[in-house]
């Protein structure tokens, strides 16, 4: 119990850091932070735009009172969850602009990523285990050759062959004419449309697994209760699930955290290549239309995500290696 | 028909990186049920192959290449795994070397007895637990245990439920490769008394391999002795203790003294074994062997019966024959190789040394915090004596008995919470606490630690030469030709000759005992006062391990050094040490000259020091 809350208070430590940081940073400097943070994004000589600095500030909040009230009222907004006003979208609050977006990409990003971990783990255990065999030398040539393409390019390969060429499925978007909610018509839309985004993730990501697994359960196999396992006469499954792969998956799960925020990169490509209606795309708007509440927010949101994969991680191994649990305790 | 028939059983390694090897040669012998044998060997003689191949594990790039293994009537040698299944833990079951890391460590040892046990009985839910509560019974270990995690339990601990988990199907034999090497002594005797209890009311068979004479003449029935990938000896334990057949045997056998003598007497095996992927012509025993005779490098001993076993050996045949022993001598008892030699009268000589460091009333107190409350932890309490140039003195006690937190204070790197260390230096009489900078820095020039791992002491990708022109250029400012010179004397008082050979080799490149050698020459290269042995020796084998106790004498008789040796084992301590201290749970206990400690012990607990010693005579 203690690890799991020593993790979790460390979880709500570097939260605080980072919300803090972000509150810090822009007020380091004198004058109006708002002004000097839009300065600083757009460039020393470009024009102050009013409509800008008024947007930051509704996020960042006035430069009146002291430091100290200052900070409590950041902290209040951010509690209310009230980011301020999208630059781009306005009037809109930058909450309600990513909410629209969010749950694409959360959604897309958690099923790729999971069925990435389940699938290149089970490949990579297997091909550990029949090692040499031809299925082991597919599966590692073959990942070693997937590994060097980006999943950019192959989003470009399938959209041309399967959306343009073939035309099986829709080339851009999330839905048509559909209303979304849970009803049947939009998830069948937003399936067929996450299809070739969420496959051109598949594709690249279970690499690492594959190939860490493999490897990892490798050198578990030369371990002495591996083969203790197999004197005990048990048969092969057992020693293969419950004494190989469950020790091999420990690294693999601390890996997944890890991975995430190189896995987000990839995400944001891949969503603009399909003009997909996510954070990632989002935040190429963000970007190209200079609408810094909206970027500030996302990158804090994206921040805010690693910390919470990499808490589920801990947790996660916390469950599965006993050792954890107590040497840091 | 015997439990086991093992005949002409070879295993070959063909690694891809190196040329093949042929661990285990010809090898034949039987295991009569409920029987307790022995097998001995030095490290890389082939035990383990031939105990994993007994159990057909062996893996890639190990296979069996001829002979056959009969179990119970079976023939296993190449029987499909699907059939072994059947046999495997309820009629053979083992313990590994080593076997830290046997059990599973992220699951409970329950499961892990719990699936084997429903693997191959008819038990069940709750009456598997009752049989796990009684196999913890056997080894004495808390039922509250059962449902721990692997490494919620001591080394001792872990090992006896590993028994344990061996006798969970009451099978008819079980292999134990070494299962106490690496503990404690005291813990390493109760082991094998459980073990030797539950073979004697389970009549299972045993092989039990080890590289430790005593203890394997202490338990068996009977010996195999293992040489080079060959068995050359095989008797009743009795009667190889009395009428060794093999040198090598007679080798072993004088790695033994007895401690209580006035003076202890201990022979080793000079050289090293021979390379198992060379050709070997003759007997792979000759480069080794004081009774070597011409036939001896011509011709390979087979493995013949006389006396009352079997033996490879050409002169021992000869000397059994009828009236051979005319023509080749008597047949001998001892080894006629380099001897160590210890008396009671060097001891007290050395007694008589200066002092060069005293150790005044000194305590020691972690302190650790955990959350709010705060742990005291006493790991030493008042402890007082000296050291003495020329002489050694040895610090016993089992693990976690704070030997090494004093050597930690007295090489300088903590200090006592009470009590002082004074170091009666060329300066002076300085307190050790007292060193700061640079004065630390002279102060660990004439300190020296040896540790017990020698592997991870030097670095191995640096030549020899390096490692010791390093502490010399950097402590004595030599250069040039005056550098070389020193370096080569220095290999040459570790007897690593000659010196110009050595000078340009790789550390990875030495065996263990070769590479402690330079460890010390390193040590030496500062010219100390005082070196700071832990357990320089518990990490090599049995005849490394007596050229390495008998290089640390040699040391303190002819260089003007005091010796503190660590260790948990009094045989060693006896062979080296003039003075003893027995510290348990942080305290002395008892000081005195080591023999005087060994034949009248005044303190319990050294008592069980001394009992843990194994005895086979
Ligand atoms: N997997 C392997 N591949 C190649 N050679 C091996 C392998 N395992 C062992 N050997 C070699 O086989 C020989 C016998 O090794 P083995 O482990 O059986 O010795 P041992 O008598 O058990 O030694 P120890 O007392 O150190 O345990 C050694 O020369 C060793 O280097
Ligand atoms: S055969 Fe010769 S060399 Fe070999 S052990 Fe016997 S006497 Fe020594
Ligand atoms: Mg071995």
């Amino acid at each position: 119990m203690r690890y799991f809350a020593r993790k979790f208070g460390f979880f709500v430590a570097t939260l605080w850091a980072v919300v803090t940081l972000n509150f810090l940073i822009p007020r380091l400097q004198p004058g109006d932070p708002a002004e000097i943070m839009v300065k600083k994004l757009a460039g020393k000589d470009a024009q102050l735009d009013p409509a800008q600095v008024r947007a930051m500030r509704a996020m960042l909040g006035a430069p009146d009172g002291s430091l100290v009230q200052q900070y409590g009222t950041y902290l209040g907004e951010l509690v209310r969850g009230n980011f301020g006003l999208s630059y781009s979208y306005y009037p809109f609050k930058v909450t309600e602009v990513i909410g629209q977006a969010f749950w694409w990409t959360v959604i897309l990003v958690t099923v790729t990523q999971a069925l990435s971990f389940v699938v290149g783990v089970v490949l990579g255990a297997y091909a550990a285990w029949r090692r040499n065999s031809r299925f082991d030398s597919v599966v590692t040539l073959g990942s070693t050759f997937l590994g060097t393409l980006q999943p950019f390019w192959i989003a470009l390969l399938l959209l041309y062959v399967f959306g343009y060429s073939l035309g099986w499925f829709p080339t851009s978007g999330g839905y048509e004419e559909s209303t979304p909610g849970l009803n049947f018509p939009f998830v069948q839309e937003a399936v067929s449309h996450s299809f070739l985004p969420a496959l051109a993730l598949l594709i690249v990501t279970p690499i690492g697994w594959i190939l860490g697994m493999r490897n990892t359960m490798i050198m578990n196999l030369g371990e002495d209760y591996i083969r203790l396992a197999k004197a005990k006469g048990l048969p092969d499954r057992v020693v293969a699930l419950k004494y190989a792969a469950r020790n091999a998956l420990l690294p693999s799960v601390t890996g997944f955290a890890l991975a995430l925020g190189g896995v987000l990169g990839g995400a944001i490509l891949v969503e603009q290549a399909f003009d997909y209606p996510g954070l990632g795309r989002l935040m190429g708007e963000a970007v190209e239309n200079k609408d810094y509440p909206l970027l500030q927010t996302l990158m804090l949101l994206t921040t805010v995500g690693v910390l919470v994969a990499n808490l589920v991680a801990d947790l996660l191994y916390g469950v599965l290696d006993p050792r954890a649990r107590r040497a840091q305790s | 028909m015997s439990l086991l028939d093992v005949s002409d059983l070879s295993v070959r390694y063909e690694p891809k990186s190196h040329r093949p090897l042929d661990a285990v040669q010809h090898v034949s012998f039987s295991i009569e049920a409920g029987e307790f044998v022995g097998l001995i060997g030095e490290s890389g003689s082939g035990k383990t192959t031939l105990g994993t191949a007994l159990l057909r594990l062996l893996q890639r790039p190990g296979r069996i290449s001829a002979g056959s293994i009969t179990f119970d009537g079976t023939d296993i040698t190449h029987l499909h795994e699907d059939e072994l299944r059947d046999l495997r833990w309820r009629d053979i079951s083992t313990v590994f070397q080593s076997s830290m890391n046997a059990l599973n460590p992220v699951t409970r040892v329950e499961a892990q007895f719990r699936d084997v046990i429903e693997q191959h009985s008819r038990l069940r839910g709750e009456a598997v637990t009752t049989r796990i509560r009684e196999l913890f019974d056997m080894v004495i270990i808390d039922h509250r245990f059962i449902s721990a995690y692997p490494h919620e339990l001591s080394g001792g601990m872990r090992q006896r439920v590993n028994l344990a988990l061996a006798l969970a199907l009451e099978p008819k034999f079980v292999l134990l490769d070494e299962p106490t090497t690496g503990l404690d002594v005291v813990v390493q005797h109760s082991i094998l008394e459980n073990v030797r209890r539950l073979q004697a009311e389970q009549g299972f068979a045993v092989l039990f391999i080890s590289h430790d004479i005593g203890t394997v003449l202490d338990l068996s029935d009977r010996i195999l002795v293992m040489y080079a990938g060959r068995i050359v000896e095989e008797q009743p334990a009795a009667a190889l203790l009395r009428d060794p057949l093999h040198p090598y045997s007679k080798g072993l056998l004088g790695s033994y003294g007895d401690p209580r003598a006035e003076t202890v007497r201990i022979t080793y095996v000079p050289g090293r074994p021979p390379d198992l992927s060379l050709e070997i012509r003759g007997c792979s025993f000759a480069p080794r062997c004081p009774e070597r005779i011409a036939r001896c490098t011509e011709v390979d001993p087979p493995l013949l019966p006389m006396a009352a076993g079997r033996a490879a050996c050409h002169v021992a045949q000869l000397q059994r024959d009828e009236g051979g022993a005319g023509e080749h001598g008597e047949p001998k008892r001892t080894f006629d190789g380099p001897q160590f030699v210890k008396t009671a009268e060097e001891s007290t000589q050395a007694l008589r040394g200066d002092v060069v460091l005293t150790v005044d009333h000194v305590s020691k107190v972690f302190t650790r915090r955990r959350g709010l409350t705060v742990q005291h932890t006493e790991a030493v309490t008042d402890a007082s004596f000296v050291l003495r140039k020329g002489e050694v003195t040895a610090l016993v006690g089992q693990s976690g008995s704070g030997k090494s937190t004093l050597a930690r204070m007295i090489t300088g790197v903590d200090s006592p919470t009470t009590g002082r260390i004074v170091f009666h230096g060329p300066n002076g009489d300085q307190e050790v606490a007292g060193f700061r900078g640079r004065s630390l820095r002279d102060y660990r020039s004439n300190v020296q630690m040896v540790f017990q791992d020698p592997y991870s002491s030097i670095n191995p990708a640096k030549r020899l030469g390096y490692v010791l022109a390093r502490p010399l250029a950097n402590y004595h400012g030599l250069k040039g030709d005056a550098l070389r010179d020193r370096v080569e004397e220095l290999l040459e008082t570790v007897a690593l000759t000659p010196a110009d050979r050595f000078v340009n080799r790789y550390g990875y490149e030495l065996s263990g005992g070769q590479r402690q050698r330079v460890v010390i020459a390193k040590a030496l290269a500062v010219e100390p006062d005082i070196i700071v042995a832990d357990e320089p020796i518990s990490s090599l084998d049995v005849s490394i391990r007596a050229e390495i106790l008998e290089l640390l004498g040699g040391l303190v008789q002819t260089k003007d050094v005091g010796i503190l040796y660590i260790t948990h084992d009094l045989l060693s301590a006896r062979m080296l040490a003039d003075e003893v201290i027995v510290l348990n749970n942080g305290r002395i206990v008892e000081q005195g000259q080591t023999l005087a400690v060994i034949r009248s012990p005044q303190d319990a607990y050294t008592r069980t020091l001394i009992e843990a010693i194994p005895n086979p005579f």
